[in-house]
């Protein structure tokens, strides 16, 4: 059966709907034998034979004698009949438990499921790329901000005051997360740089020269672009 | 006539002089505290940084910049840990002022958020509506962290009315960032709200596809690790994937490049990777 999995996919397709056609008859395989076991098969066809019969003797009161042959037949296929008869009773429960939960598995393999463990791992997967990511669009706005003294800062204040603002968001998100996985050092930098895009933030007009000084003697003190650098290596290393 | 002209002249030099002598000693030491408390805050120093802001506001409670300090000091509260119901009233009062800035009332309803979530998650049921209460936010920032936040919670009827919301964001939104926040939060707390938001949305290349991974170990019929997801997640379920079936995928000679790649090609074939503790990798889209 496996073989088919190496066909081309044009090909597999009927194999395909024989192997799952198989497991769910496997499914409900155990429902069947329940109620078959509920069944008393001895007596059903005796019980099954006698109503055959009643009827017959009933279309035989009307007309006795020419129907004495079919009788004679009737009588000689008794055993057929009962087993025609419990097969039918036997379908018939196979149509009720199939149509009664329908896919019970196909419902579980048609919609969405991932495990709690799953989905944690895939936040930590997520929190270090989006980390990574604030990190590199940190270092672009403090670049920018802060490494033409003389130039003065490249954006306008507005926009520059929206980019810190959108950081702070991002920021938001991540603290949950990197709260959550104990990411300890990548936290610690980045509450430090969110701290500057607060004051960024705030600032409608251009930096006054001073105001502009001091935060850079503060990265530079603190060499948070050196540490921005590290930090980032790091979760990139865990690829 | 030229000395009462001098005489008023004077008077109002010196009326003016002693004026800003005055204010500006006051605005200078109001200022200068303020701005010693935000470095402090910088350095995460929370109580020193606490102090200069009591300092700020008992010496001088009519400057404009006691009312900005409420927010460091909701601040420092939340950093100094056990006063947290005082940091919520802190910023819950920021956001009342009338001078207050934007992006920091953006902060503190964060902020309010967080706290919130942090008490409810110990017991403190009474907080729960200050993030119920912002899922009607006006402000979508606010509105979807709130969202998020409630989707994290432990008691999962709760957690699970995060649901409306989280799915307008996987209809709406088209920052890939939040449209994954979204999409996982909506895995945790109602995933069939997920498959409905995604049905909704116009079919692409990467919506309304759900992307199955199955690994069954050896010889075993059913698979030790089953999942469905819309495909858009694929690069980050990949990546999540156990250790050990990365490594099994690695030996194989396959990352997740190639794998996304060869799932993109196949347009619903079966990638079908087999280890050699004869446990199979099943990756599929459809």
């Amino acid at each position: 059966m496996d073989k088919h999995k190496d066909m081309p996919p044009e090909r597999r397709a009927e194999p395909d709907a024989i192997e799952r056609l198989l497991r769910e008859t496997e499914a409900v395989r155990s429902e069947i034998r329940e109620a078959a076991a509920s069944v008393d098969w001895d007596a059903l066809s005796g019980l099954i034979a006698d109503r055959a019969m009643a009827a017959d003797r009933e279309r035989r009161r009307a007309g006795a004698a020419p129907r004495r042959a079919a009788w004679l037949a009737a009588l000689r296929m008794r055993p057929v009949l009962a087993g025609l008869a419990a097969g039918l009773v036997l379908g018939a429960a196979v149509m009720y438990f199939v149509l009664r939960a329908p896919g019970g598995g196909a419902g579980r393999d048609e919609g969405y499921h991932a495990s709690g463990e799953f989905l944690d791992r895939a936040e930590l997967e997520m929190a270090r790329r989006n980390a990574v990511d604030y990190l590199e669009k940190s270092q672009y706005m403090l670049r920018e901000v802060f490494e033409s003294p003389d130039e003065g800062p490249a954006a306008p204040a507005a926009l520059r005051s929206e980019r810190a603002r959108s950081l702070l968001q991002k920021k938001r998100y991540l603290n949950s997360q990197l709260e959550r996985f104990q990411m300890a050092k990548a936290k610690a930098i980045c509450d430090q740089i969110e701290m500057l895009f607060r004051e960024l933030a705030q600032i409608d007009d251009d930096l006054p020269a001073a105001e502009l000084g001091r935060i850079r003697d503060y990265i530079e003190e603190r060499q948070l672009l050196l540490k921005i650098n590290l930090v980032k290596k790091e979760l990139q290393s865990g690829v | 006539m030229r000395t009462i002209a001098w005489t008023i002249c004077f008077a109002l030099v010196v009326g003016l002089g002693a004026a800003a002598a005055r204010d500006n000693p006051q605005a200078a030491t109001a200022d200068s505290l303020f701005r010693e408390a935000k470095l402090l805050v910088f350095d995460k120093d929370w109580r020193a940084a606490l102090d200069k802001i009591d300092e700020l506001t008992d010496r001088f409670p009519s400057s404009p910049l006691a009312g900005q300090a409420l927010f460091y000091k909701g601040e420092c509260l939340s950093g100094l840990g056990g006063r947290e119901r005082e940091a919520l009233r802190a910023y819950k009062s920021y956001i009342q002022l009338e001078d207050a800035k934007p992006s920091l009332v953006e902060e503190s309803e964060g902020a309010i958020v967080d706290l919130a979530f942090g008490l409810f998650e110990e017991g403190s049921g009474s907080v729960l509506p200050e993030i119920m209460s912002r899922l009607d936010h006006p402000n979508k920032v606010v509105r979807y962290y709130a969202a998020y936040k409630l989707s994290l919670v432990s008691d999962k009827k709760a957690a699970a009315k995060a649901a409306p919301v989280l799915s307008r964001i996987v209809e709406t939104e088209k920052d890939a960032e939040l449209l994954d926040r979204a999409r996982i939060a909506l895995l945790r707390v109602s995933p069939e709200s997920l498959k409905s938001a995604e049905d909704r949305k116009p079919r692409t290349v990467t919506t309304a596809r759900v992307l199955r991974i199955r690994v069954r170990e050896g010889g075993k019929k059913e698979p030790a690790f089953s999942l469905n997801i819309p495909f858009a997640l694929a690069d980050l379920a990949l990546g999540a994937l156990d250790e050990g079936d990365k490594a099994a995928l690695r030996k194989k000679g396959y990352d997740i490049g190639k794998i996304m790649s060869e799932l993109t090609k196949s347009k619903g074939g079966l990638l079908r990777i087999a280890g050699n503790d004869g446990s199979i990798i099943e990756i599929w889209i459809d």
